[in-house]
């Protein structure tokens, strides 16, 4: 039978379950009046707005459950309770954490309780008043549905002492269990944080006296968690913020140990315990153990030294400018901070006589702390493109020193020789960028061949470089094919190093069916980035034969399921012409462009700019999530993602401002009008209205899925009348000068502003596109220029689309040069066609225009032969020669 | 005499086999092509507004038709039925017979629904409509038992009212609420009451479009429980949007689960909304972390004007993908929401039957 395991499970609008594993619970305490001087002014002023942004910060902090509390004597507290939690739950963002509702008055926390549709948390109730009183409340929060805190308090008063703790919450935790049902996961007790170091002999033992208190509770009231208000604990030593922060830290470490499952804390009085000063450290324990009978009194000593610091909030700490050098290099890879790095690498040498001893020694150490942490998620890929900047600059000032010791020492130590290429064809290398930094940061010594490279001249690097995994990047569909063609020559050369794919159309089951089958050496397909340093190290280290006979094990597995698998049911195609959408064509009358034939479009990039969908920017990047443009947070299940793609919003802010002012980049952009006529699954471009001469023609492919949903099987020229006054449009936009900037950046060992120059030209293209269809449906004639928000651009919550050659509506490529040469793009945007039918520069977007208030994206997939050979007649092509453009879109094996 | 707790025998009858819940209620009523004088009888004839969408009133004024529904649906295999008490409290009632305050200019808001929870004539209507409701379904389930031998069961049906306790309809006021939580408190309690009255085996919070409404609901429920010292079993189902959120209050379905484990329902499950191709991620979701009962009755997929029943699956398609649930090992309790006839739930009670029901993990 299946189970399920123990855990305090909570909710708003989504589930928070804090199972064992996870490690303390962060309830947010700002939206506290008690905690938060700043957010009882708010509400006093009756400025909620600004006090649900409050709320919002701190989820957007990473907050697990926000504590809200209305304790105050000039605020109506039940009133206010009710008004802020629904004002709470309208913002989606801050209503999916569950709430704490914190009140020592009963009726605000019944009221409460009564404005929360998820599972929350009252704080808190007690025997104060008695066992009936007590046991009512648990009844009533069990009716409504939520976890308790149970401060340890009884008719006798608060509990101080270890022996009264664990008695009380004895007590508290049986008629809960036993009496009242209540579920034992859903307890949470606060057996009293209370100040320690006050000058009074029984206050020595209180902060033991909690830590093993915990202990007892976690060890025999099974089920149960605990909490406690960390603030208390220093209040001795109110003003001064660098020894309450080091208490705070420590005593959080210890209780943590014992087993303090969550804590009202406010994280910006938090030191990181392993850098609270040694000395600091030693004193704060002493006190907080209990260790020594003078232990407050040297505390107090202590503490006049740290006296009127502002704790952490110091703007720049140098202090690890104190470190032996080795420590500060690795701070600097850490931190990415490439301000000091110059002199550490020269003291470094001098040190250790040797450039590559400070390379494979304290360098790569360094490097090693950031590879370890990336793959345990506790770094994020922008952070690791920082480091290797650092390293990168530490190394460029080895270089000159390195020319003698080469000659000296040809076989230099490397974790294995990457060579990695975007293949023929194909001009997009962001991710091929990435994988090759993130391979960099971990020891690797990688080529980068850069874009279009052909199949000759990789294999060449490769055998001149004694390459040991070679990887192939490719983001438009027909790269697959170049792939297939380098794997097939290496097989050929008798080559037998792994080859690695990767890149946004490839998948593992296209590795595994078409690639894999023609190269006996290991062929890995890698989903990302982060996927690149496991794959490689797996390959090149002792257990390769495990890995590369799993790999192909599954891929097996991959072919079996292609080749057994179920099967869509299709159509013919004469079927699926039947089953196209049925429009009534007779009452509709198309919009009338306000001008046929083409425009240039010039924009300024600050116009751009504000059309920029960020989400995809931050995909880039393997930050997953999606991007609130109105509140500028990345919506992600991780916390740290957050925050880290809140860091590189502003930097690529930044970025913008210096491409702006730098005129880095030059947007150029056509579109135009033509009318035009369906004929089938074509669709007619005449020369003029006269609607008697053909200019060129543009063929569109039909689905084939059998559909039960009796949904129309669609082809893009659907949306064309047969006889009408139809039209159709056409664009084409692209951005200079990104991958001069980025080469320039590279040379002064900047990969981090390389990959962001190109991620932010992919943005401004895709930006262009935007704005360019926006002025484009104006000139249509159907849209009004302020009719919709920018917010409802980015979301498409328009009329017509803009499908591109080569994206699902119509996979194949080759119906760009149709495009070009109809707007004479290509000189007049400086945008070329390569003979994969990429687009140079890599960032630029092309596509028709269609304006039937009913046309919709879709995807094409599974294409039948019958469909095939017509369209290659249609087209004036071989079959064979359709069929290598559309091989991924193909229903059967050609 | 306090009801019997049919919580055993129903938790024994759906480890072995998958029950079987009824179809639309709306639906079929709509087949038997009422007129607006007939939805008012004599009793409601002087009615100022129209009465013909207020389905609940026909156990008033159609008893025999909505018997007859009952009938057919238990002819059909439904274990359970539910009363046809979905809009049956003094809120939703006083949509047909209380004047709109916005024609005069003025609004809903809680000044307003005090006016209606105190409304005598809202609250005796209330009451009359669930227990006669109440008392048919009864009548017909025991009918069925007798013919059959097999034992039937009645669900009094709490609809999710046409107000929200979490959305504010006032957009320049997102703390607005139309309504307090103790007013639909309020409302509840008097149909759960009358529910029992009448007869119910189990109740069944339903449709839930906003998840503090149905906290409401199920906060009344246990609280009448405890003033009446019986315990009755109560089943909760939600209607989620194509992402899997409650309609209105946008709960994913863990967090929802997680909010009403603890009344410790026989059954949880999805309900309306969808069709069942649009409602499988969601339930292997909700089946996912449930340690009880799953219950599953969707539309018979989506809107269609075309179809005899407005809606587009027919008999054997809902059949095919119940029977396919079954078989992933995702339900206990199967039936069909909008647009499933009685044909559709024989349907459904074939298809299912003999098929293993879902094993209830457990936590440990």
């Amino acid at each position: 039978m299946r189970t399920i395991p123990h855990a305090l499970c909570l909710s708003g609008t989504e589930a928070y379950n804090h199972t064992p594993e996870k490690q303390f619970l962060m309830i947010g305490e700002r939206a506290n009046v008690a905690g938060s001087p700043r957010f009882a002014k708010l509400v006093r002023e009756g400025n909620l707005e600004a006090a649900v942004e409050i709320a919002r910060q701190q989820v957007a902090n990473g907050a697990n459950v926000l504590d809200i509390c209305f304790d105050d004597g000039l605020i109506d507290g039940k009133a206010m309770m009710a008004r802020y939690l629904d004002l709470l739950q309208g913002e989606p963002d801050v209503a999916k954490v569950p709430i704490m509702v914190d009140s020592s008055k009963w009726d605000i926390l019944e009221e409460g309780l009564k404005h929360l549709q998820g599972k929350g948390i009252v704080n808190s109730i007690s025997l104060k008043e008695g066992e009936e009183g007590f046991k009512e409340q648990a009844r009533h929060i069990m009716t409504y549905g939520a976890a308790v805190v149970v401060m340890a308090f009884d008719e006798q008063g608060q509990a101080a002492s270890y022996d009264e703790k664990i008695r009380i919450c004895g007590r508290a935790y049986r008629i809960l269990v036993d009496e009242v049902g209540f579920n034992p996961d859903d307890i949470i007790f606060d057996p009293n944080i209370l100040t320690v170091a006050t000058g009074i002999e029984e206050h020595d033992n209180y902060a033991l006296d909690f830590i093993n208190a915990t202990r007892w509770i976690k060890e025999n009231l099974p089920g149960a968690k605990v909490s406690g208000g960390v603030s208390n604990i220093s209040f001795s030593f109110r003003g001064n913020n660098v020894v309450r922060e080091a208490m705070h830290s420590a005593f959080l470490y210890h209780a943590g140990k014992a087993g303090m499952d969550m804590g009202i804390v406010n994280a910006g009085m938090l030191e990181v315990y392993d850098e609270i000063p040694k000395e600091l450290l030693d004193h704060v324990e002493d006190v907080l153990l209990n260790r020594r009978p003078d232990a407050t009194e040297r505390l107090l000593e202590l503490a006049e030294r740290y006296k009127g610091q502002g704790g952490k909030k110091i703007e720049e700490d140098l202090s690890w400018r104190e470190d032996p050098v080795e420590k500060r290099l690795e701070h600097a890879l850490l931190k990415g901070i490439d301000k000091f790095i110059e002199e550490d690498t020269a003291e470094a040498l001098e040190k250790y006589g040797r450039p590559l001893k400070v390379i494979e020694g304290p360098l790569m150490d360094g490097m090693g702390v950031v590879g370890d942490l990336f793959g345990a998620g506790k770094m994020f890929l922008p952070q690791v493109v920082k480091s290797a900047r650092v390293m990168k600059k530490a190394v460029a000032w080895l270089e000159p020193h390195m020319a003698a010791e080469k000659a000296a020492n040809p076989s230099q130590r490397s974790a294995g020789k990457f060579l990695i290429a975007t293949v023929k064809g194909d001009v997009h290398d962001i991710g091929k960028n990435i994988v090759g930094v993130v391979l960099a940061c971990n020891g690797f010594e990688v080529t980068d061949m850069g874009v279009m490279v052909p199949c000759d001249k990789i294999l060449d690097k490769a055998a001149e470089i004694g390459a040991d995994v070679i990887g192939l990047s490719g983001l438009i569909t027909p790269s697959l094919d170049e792939m297939v063609h380098v794997a097939k020559e290496m097989e050929k050369r008798g080559m037998k190093q792994p080859l690695l794919i990767g890149g946004a159309t490839t998948s593992a089951a296209h590795t595994a069916i078409k690639i894999a089958e023609h190269y006996s050496g290991p062929v890995v397909h890698v989903l990302d980035a982060s996927r690149s340093v496991p794959v490689t190290t797996s390959l090149l280290s002792d257990h390769r034969e495990t890995f590369i006979t799993d790999n192909r094990a599954k891929q097996h597995k991959l072919r079996e399921n292609h080749n057994t698998g179920p099967k869509k049911e299709t159509l013919t195609l004469e079927q699926a012409r039947a089953a196209g959408p049925a429009c009534d064509w007779e009452s509709y009358l198309p919009p009338v462009p306000s001008f046929l034939g083409t425009t240039k479009a010039t924009v300024p990039l600050r116009e751009l700019a504000d059309y920029i969908d960020w989400t995809p920017f931050f995909h880039a990047w393997e930050l997953r999530g999606v991007w609130d443009r109105e509140n500028k947070v990345l919506k992600t299940r991780n916390p740290q993602g957050a925050e880290e793609a809140a860091k590189l919003h502003q930097e690529a802010l930044a970025w913008i401002d210096r491409i702006i002012s730098e005129n880095r980049f030059e947007a150029r952009g056509i579109f135009g009008f033509f009318p035009a006529n369906r004929d089938g699954d074509d669709i007619i471009v005449w020369t003029d209205e006269s609607r008697t001469t053909e200019r060129c023609r543009f063929h569109t492919l039909r689905q084939q899925i059998r559909k039960d949903s009796g949904k129309p099987n669609m082809a893009l020229s659907d949306w064309v009348g047969e006889k009408n006054t139809d039209y159709i449009g056409g664009f084409v936009v692209g951005i200079h000068g990104a991958h001069e900037f980025a080469g320039e950046l590279e040379k002064q060992h900047d990969p981090y502003g390389s990959i962001m120059v190109k991620a932010l030209a992919d943005r401004f293209a895709e930006a262009f596109a935007e704005l360019l269809h926006h002025r484009a449906r104006i000139e249509w004639g159907y849209e009004t220029s302020d009719e919709l928000t920018k917010d409802q651009l980015i979301h498409e919550n328009y009329r017509g689309i803009r499908p591109a050659p080569g994206y699902p509506a119509q996979p194949d490529h080759t119906e760009k040069p149709v495009l070009f040469e109809l707007l004479g793009a290509s000189g007049a945007t400086g945008v070329t066609l390569t003979e994969s039918c990429a687009m140079h520069p890599g960032a630029a977007v092309c596509g028709l225009y269609f304006s039937h208030p009913g046309s919709h994206y879709f995807a094409i997939s599974d294409l039948q032969k019958d469909q095939i050979e017509d369209y290659a007649r249609r087209k004036g092509m071989s079959v064979a020669e359709v069929e290598k453009w559309l091989g991924p879109w193909l229903g059967y094996n050609p | 005499m306090p009801q019997h707790d049919p919580t055993q025998e129903l938790k024994h009858a759906m480890a072995g086999r998958i029950l079987v819940l009824d179809g639309a209620m709306g639906t079929t009523i709509r087949s038997y092509g009422l007129a607006e004088a007939d939805a008012r009888g004599d009793r409601f004839k002087d009615c100022d507004k129209d009465l013909l969408n207020n389905g609940d009133i026909l156990s008033l004024t159609q008893p025999d038709v909505i018997a007859d529904i009952h009938r057919r649906f238990y002819q059909a295999g439904s274990d359970i039925c539910e009363t046809n008490t979905f809009s049956a409290t003094s809120i939703a009632q006083s949509e047909f017979f209380l004047e709109d305050p916005r024609e005069k200019g003025g609004r809903k808001d809680p000044g307003f629904f005090q006016q209606v929870i105190e409304n005598g004539f809202l609250n005796e209507l209330a009451w009359e409509m669930n227990v006669e409701s109440a008392r048919l379904c009864r009548k017909m389930a025991e009918e069925a038992a007798e013919k059959t031998g097999r034992q039937r069961y009645v669900a009094g049906a709490i609809g999710p009212l046409t107000v929200s306790l979490t959305n504010s309809p006032d957009a320049n006021d997102p703390g607005f609420r139309v309504v307090t939580f103790d007013q639909v408190l309020e409302a509840y309690k008097l149909q759960v009451r009358a529910l029992i009255e009448g007869g119910c085996d189990i109740l069944m919070i339903e449709t839930i479009f906003d998840s503090l409404n149905a906290k409401a609901a199920a906060v009344a429920v246990q609280e009448v429980y405890r003033e009446q010292h019986i315990q009755l079993p109560v089943i909760l189902s939600a209607a989620v949007g194509r992402g899997g959120e409650t309609m209105i209050s946008a709960q994913k379905i863990e967090a929802f689960w997680n909010a009403f484990a603890h009344v410790k329902p026989l059954a949880i499950g999805l309900n309306c909304s969808l069709g069942p191709d649009l409602m499988r991620p969601h339930l292997e979701e909700l089946a996912e972390c449930a340690t009880t009962f799953i219950s599953c009755y969707p539309n018979a997929g989506l809107p269609n004007p075309l179809a005899p029943t407005g809606f587009d699956l027919e008999p054997q398609h809902m059949a095919e993908f119940m029977a396919g649930f079954a078989d992933d090992g995702l339900l206990n309790l199967a039936g069909g929401c909008c647009g499933n006839t009685p044909e559709h739930i024989a349907a459904i009670a074939k298809a299912v039957e003999g098929k293993k029901p879902r094993e209830v993990p457990t936590v440990a």
